[in-house]
């Protein structure tokens, strides 16, 4: 419940950056895994799960118009679940895999969760008055900022607080008691890369782009193959 | 920087900076970020008018743009609320709203479409291989290119004032929009090549079905899927084929 709760402080802060601060990255799963690792001790860890995450997220940009996963709640809760589970001796590789599945669906219930209890908040604001005075005005807009953005933090901490034990349970029924079904969870993992794959060449696909992330990839060929 | 010369000090605009970092704290539908936008006036509102509620009121309507570019926006207010609103082709009013939109489909594909896509491929290529250091570097980067680019925004949107509009059509913001896509797109094919090389490094049996799975999703994404969603779509397919493989 204490490794939880550190979580979900990170997740509050983390969501109060990204939805009502300038927003510095730090929210982004391959950082927020990474701060996650840290926070527990087992930093490894949660950059690999971050990594994965970030890689299925990395072409739904608010550019092209379409709606994100909770990128914050995603990308905690897996970085939880992987840390967590790592310190008490689980299997990484089925974990890990364990992890971005449970981080995937996090990202999506909190989603939905941001959506419904947006709607209040949004009444809340709604309603708000100017007043003729000007120092009641300004005591008014620093109210509304201040609490508009602690919501959004408390809202997504509260999420990561219920999610990371519902999670650490969901990864502890995948990988331990399923028997053979276990496998599957490997299996998929393997599919990762190749839907980061298409991504990369979704967010690229002008023709003009394509040519140079076609230099990118040869020049990556090649800096392996001779490494 | 903008060397300044109006009637706010540099203090003045540090304090409408701040607020301005938090401008997205109070986004919704009806205003989109207008009470953003009114709590950073509010900053320097006392400084410009005798009335600074009555200021305030006159920038109550909706406002929409990026997020970075309202600091640009927010220091051209600034500058025609000092002069009073005087000497300008249309109203303040106007101002933003031109402002507001052409700014958004620029900063849209900088910062949305280039800088950030290029800051976290980089960072995925520093977390494959471990390299600490490199993901840090990357977030200081990025993060001082951010608030640099706000900060001097609203500097450079107070010294124009009206002069803002004429900024937007220089060939250099063009040129920039274009370098940065491309660095986005060198970093995203950079990181597409290390994939391409760790799953040949395992193998046949595993960079076959990488290359193929990447086909199908790629034009299942060209379709509107969600790659998150597809994702989630391929777990149970994967459960089942390991069952059956059993």
């Amino acid at each position: 419940m204490h490794d939880a709760l550190i979580i979900a402080i990170i997740a509050a802060v983390l969501a109060l950056d990204d939805r009502a601060g300038w927003g510095s990255l730090l929210a982004e799963p391959v950082f927020s895994g990474t701060l996650v690792g840290l926070a527990t001790g087992e930093t490894a860890a949660g950059m690999s799960v971050g990594l994965v995450l970030q890689l299925v997220w990395l072409s739904i940009g608010a550019a092209r118009g379409s709606r994100r996963p909770n990128v914050v709640v995603g990308g905690v809760v897996a970085a939880g679940v992987m840390c967590l589970g790592v310190r008490e001796g689980a299997d990484e590789a089925r974990l890990a895999a364990c992890a971005v599945f449970l981080g995937l669906v996090a990202g999506e219930a909190g989603n939905w969760t941001s959506a419904v209890t947006g709607r209040w908040r949004e009444r809340w604001i709604e309603g708000f008055k100017l007043p003729a005075d000007a120092a009641a005005a300004s005591r008014r807009l620093l109210a509304y900022s201040a609490g508009s953005a602690l919501y959004v933090g408390l809202v997504d901490g509260i999420v990561v607080l219920v999610g990371v034990p519902a999670a650490q349970r969901a990864a502890a029924l995948l990988t331990g008691r399923l028997g053979d079904g276990a496998r599957g969870v490997e299996l998929w993992s393997l599919a990762l890369p190749g839907l980061a794959l298409a991504v990369m060449a979704h967010a690229f696909a002008t023709r003009n782009l394509f040519r140079f992330g076609l230099v990118g990839v040869l020049l990556a060929v090649v800096v392996t193959w001779l490494f | 920087m903008a060397v300044l010369n109006g009637k706010l000090t540099r203090g003045d605009l540090n304090r409408v900076f701040a607020r301005l970092l938090y401008v997205q704290a109070t986004i919704h539908r009806r205003g989109m970020q207008n009470l953003g936008v009114l709590h950073a006036l509010d900053a320097a509102a006392p400084r410009l008018s005798d009335q600074p509620a009555t200021l305030l009121a006159r920038h109550a309507e909706h406002f929409n743009t990026n997020p970075n570019a309202v600091p640009l926006v927010v220091g051209g207010v600034l500058r025609i609320e000092e002069e009073g609103d005087r000497g300008g082709p249309a109203s303040i009013t106007r101002f933003k709203q031109a402002c507001a939109s052409a700014l958004a489909a620029a900063a849209d594909v900088f910062f949305g479409g280039g800088l950030k896509p290029l800051a976290l491929t980089l960072a995925c290529v520093f977390a494959i291989y471990r390299f600490f250091p490199g993901l840090v570097a990357v977030l200081i980067l990025y993060n001082a290119a951010l608030i640099s680019v706000r900060y001097r925004g609203l500097s450079f949107g107070y010294a124009r004032g009206w002069g803002l509009i004429d900024s937007f059509t220089s060939p250099r913001v063009q040129r920039a929009l274009v370098l940065i896509r491309m660095g986005a797109a060198l970093a995203g094919g950079l990181l597409a090549g290390v994939i391409c090389a760790s799953a040949n490094r395992q193998g046949t049996v595993v960079f076959v079905p990488t290359l193929i799975i990447a086909v199908v999703a790629w034009f299942a994404v060209r379709r509107g899927f969600s790659a998150s969603r597809l994702a989630l779509a391929l777990f149970p397919v994967a459960w089942l084929m390991a069952m059956i493989l059993q």
